[in-house]
């Protein structure tokens, strides 16, 4: 059980930096998620947490203790890789027992431990057997095993689940969730699938190109992201963007585009007034701010026509095409246009954001 | 999870849960055939008959036979003959008979075994450790060449080399350890108690870097995560080496081993040209027993019989290696 803290954190990889300036605080028992796409830097962070990874510049800090310089071995830290890195030649029970083995501890002591984390994990019956003789899941829940154990202050996980099939990752999913909550110790855990991050953590870091774009909750991130970049990247399917013209003045000012002129909320425009630079902004809406009809609602609607429907089982998703774009709207699956009908979206209005066109922070 | 094994569990499950439990089966389960859903083809491609690859092999078979199958049949004959120049006579079993009671014969065994246990067990250590310090070294490339050099010399040159080193007038080995105290007056390799070593020593120096080769190409495929994972558990660097490193390299040590030790009971170049046996019988091992008896004093069927004794001997120690090093992972401790 610890606070994890870093403090201006750098990774170089020769004259690249990998992490730039990175400060986060994991409260004491949390569950965080570092998501971000491959080479954000998520990894390298997770690795300088380990001890695997030399820390190129600034501090992280263990509760108020610098743990730079301690070895990977003295950081009390456990980790489950991506490859789930079990030992081939040792049976189940040897490789769980491992990091106990490693601390002296005595053989009772050992064996409670190990069969107490089998039972937990449901692998109680595979002790006995080798790496090989498993399935990825199998393999899989060994590794937790082999973390859990430990009793650690801090628990690093590296995309443990990215390789098991869509099916058993779900599963495990909630698994994972309830085993930290049950433990109460500080989980990291580093992944790119926005789903997972949301669905698991407690609080979010998203990454891009080494630097932190947002901390969070989920929500926070879903619903309140600080730019386009973390506005585009969470969320499945992904947040339609356009780019509009910002008209009008003072307590009016509505978004113009050749398909439709709808106006801001009051509440919005004020936020807008005190940022705004340019004339141009781009707008972000996700699909399930989007409502979809056949006929004009009689409030401002973006004008289109339907180009494909695509029914994913409990929703339907229409993809309606704009002078210049194509946007996305959630629907049910009872929704009945053809592709080729003209329809109208309204916007729901609470749940649109405003970005600046051009370093794309959000306004709101 | 119950048993995962047990199939006719599986229908009871609810669909969800059969998916699930279909990615719980090992990986035999998963890898039987399916029923096959395509139309059979009508005609078969017939595949080429078996004799075909017969007339192919032919003349390879032929070659092989010519020049290692005639001769070792004809070793066998031999071994149970008297031969002379111009003249042979069937003797039985005589030769081996005498070679029970031949002390050369049982002393060479025994130099045998321990100038080969020596030589394996310092180039293994040795060689195991100059790959250790020298995998992922920033010069690398320039220090395996350095430590290639000693290999690509001809065993016979490596040890005319050595005979002018250890030589008792101008060796510079000799002045050394002359000078150091460690050496009376008399020359390494004249002295019975160790010219031995200084073999010992010529062959180390020779073929230490085919074990740093060989661990080295081992080292570069030892999955990282394992060491990371290892690390983090708790391990030393030690420790790790022993735990993680080590296991993952028998298989590429296994061959190491097979060949150095295989090559220990060949080769003799180092020994013809350093002592040619002596002093007294103190560097006889078998094989330059085997030399001489065959070659100097041209008693060729008894030759033949040493000859099969070390071949034998050879390939059982050879497969009781492989045995011990080559276990599937899963049955080692």
């Amino acid at each position: 059980m610890a606070t994890v803290t870093l403090k201006n954190v750098w990774k170089y990889y020769g004259e690249t930096p990998a992490v730039k300036d990175l400060n986060i605080t994991c409260p004491d028992g949390s569950f965080v998620s570092i998501l971000g796409p491959s080479g954000c830097g998520k990894s390298s962070t997770m690795r300088m947490l380990a001890g695997l990874e030399h820390i190129s510049a600034g501090d992280v800090l263990f509760d108020e203790e610098r743990i730079n310089d301690l070895a990977p071995k003295d950081r009390d830290v456990a980790m489950v890789f991506e490859n789930y890195a079990l030992y081939p030649h040792k049976s189940v029970f040897e490789n769980m027992a491992n990091p106990l083995r490693l601390r002296k501890m005595d053989d009772s002591t050992i064996k409670d431990r190990v069969e107490a984390a089998g039972k937990l994990l449901e692998i109680d019956h595979l002790m006995e057997r080798r790496p090989h003789e498993l399935s990825g899941g199998q393999k899989q829940r060994v590794a937790i095993g082999r973390a859990i154990v430990r009793e650690p202050k801090l628990f690093l996980f590296d995309e443990p689940i990215a390789h098991l099939d869509a099916k058993l990752r779900a599963h495990m999913r909630g698994e994972i969730k309830h085993l930290q909550k049950s433990l109460g110790t500080t989980m990291i855990y580093v992944t790119h699938d926005q789903l997972e991050a949301l669905s698991m953590a407690d609080y979010i870091a998203v990454m891009h190109d080494g630097e932190l774009q947002q901390w969070g909750t989920p929500s926070e991130i879903y619903n309140h992201p600080v730019n386009a970049w973390v506005a585009g990247f969470v969320g499945e399917p992904a947040m339609n963007f356009l780019t509009c013209d910002l008209q009008g003045n003072g307590d009016k000012v509505h978004l113009s585009h050749k398909n439709f002129e709808i106006p801001l909320l009051s509440e919005q425009i004020k936020r807008l007034n005190g940022a705004r630079k340019a004339k141009q902004a781009r707008m972000g809406v996700r699909p399930d701010a989007l409502s979809i009809s056949m006929t004009d609602p009689g409030e401002p609607s973006i004008k289109g026509k339907i180009f494909v429907n695509e029914l994913l089982g409990g929703d339907m998703l229409v993809e309606v095409e704009l002078e210049d774009a194509r946007i996305r709207v959630k629907t049910t699956p009872e929704f009945n246009g053809k592709p080729g009908d003209s329809c109208h979206l309204t916007v729901n209005r609470d749940k649109w954001h405003v970005f600046d066109s051009g370093d794309g922070h959000a306004y709101f | 999870m119950t048993d995962v094994t047990n199939f006719e569990n599986k229908s009871m499950l609810s669909g969800a849960a059969q998916l699930f439990r279909a990615r719980e089966h090992s990986i035999e389960v998963e890898a039987r055939p399916l029923t096959d859903a395509l139309p059979e083809p009508t005609i078969f491609n017939p595949p080429a008959p078996k004799r075909y690859y017969l007339y192919l092999m032919a003349p390879a078979i032929a070659v092989l036979a010519f020049i290692s199958l005639y001769p070792f049949f004809w070793l066998i004959v031999m071994s149970l003959q008297s031969v002379d120049i111009g003249s042979s006579e069937w003797v039985g079993f005589r030769n081996y008979a005498r070679l029970l009671k031949d002390p050369n014969f049982l002393s060479g065994w025994g130099l045998l075994l321990k100038y080969s246990a020596m030589c394996l067990f310092m180039q293994l250590a040795i060689g195991l450790m100059l790959a250790v310090i020298v995998n992922n070294h920033r010069y690398e490339k320039y220090l395996v060449t350095a430590l290639l050099m000693p290999m690509m010399m001809a065993p016979a040159v490596a040890g005319l080399l050595w005979l002018f080193l250890y030589n008792g007038t101008f060796g510079w080995y000799h002045w050394i350890l002359q000078s150091l105290g460690i050496l009376d007056s008399a020359s390494i390799l004249a002295s019975q108690s160790t010219s031995m070593y200084a073999i010992v020593f010529v062959d180390v120096w020779q073929w230490t870097p085919l074990i740093t080769l060989i661990a080295l190409a081992g080292l570069k495929k030892v999955p990282r995560d394992q060491l990371e994972a290892n690390m983090v558990d708790g391990a030393s660097p030690i420790r790790n080496f022993f735990a993680i490193t080590l296991p993952n390299l028998y298989p590429v040590l296994l061959i190491a081993i097979l060949l150095r030790f295989m090559d220990n009971f060949r080769f003799i170049d180092h020994i013809l040209v350093l002592t040619g046996g002596g002093p007294g019988n103190s560097t006889k091992i078998l094989p330059v027993y085997l030399f001489e008896v065959a070659f100097k004093f041209f008693k060729l069927g008894r030759g033949a019989a040493i000859a099969l004794t070390l071949l034998i001997v050879t390939i059982v120690l050879g497969m009781i290696l492989v045995r011990v090093f080559d276990k599937p992972q899963s049955e080692r401790k």
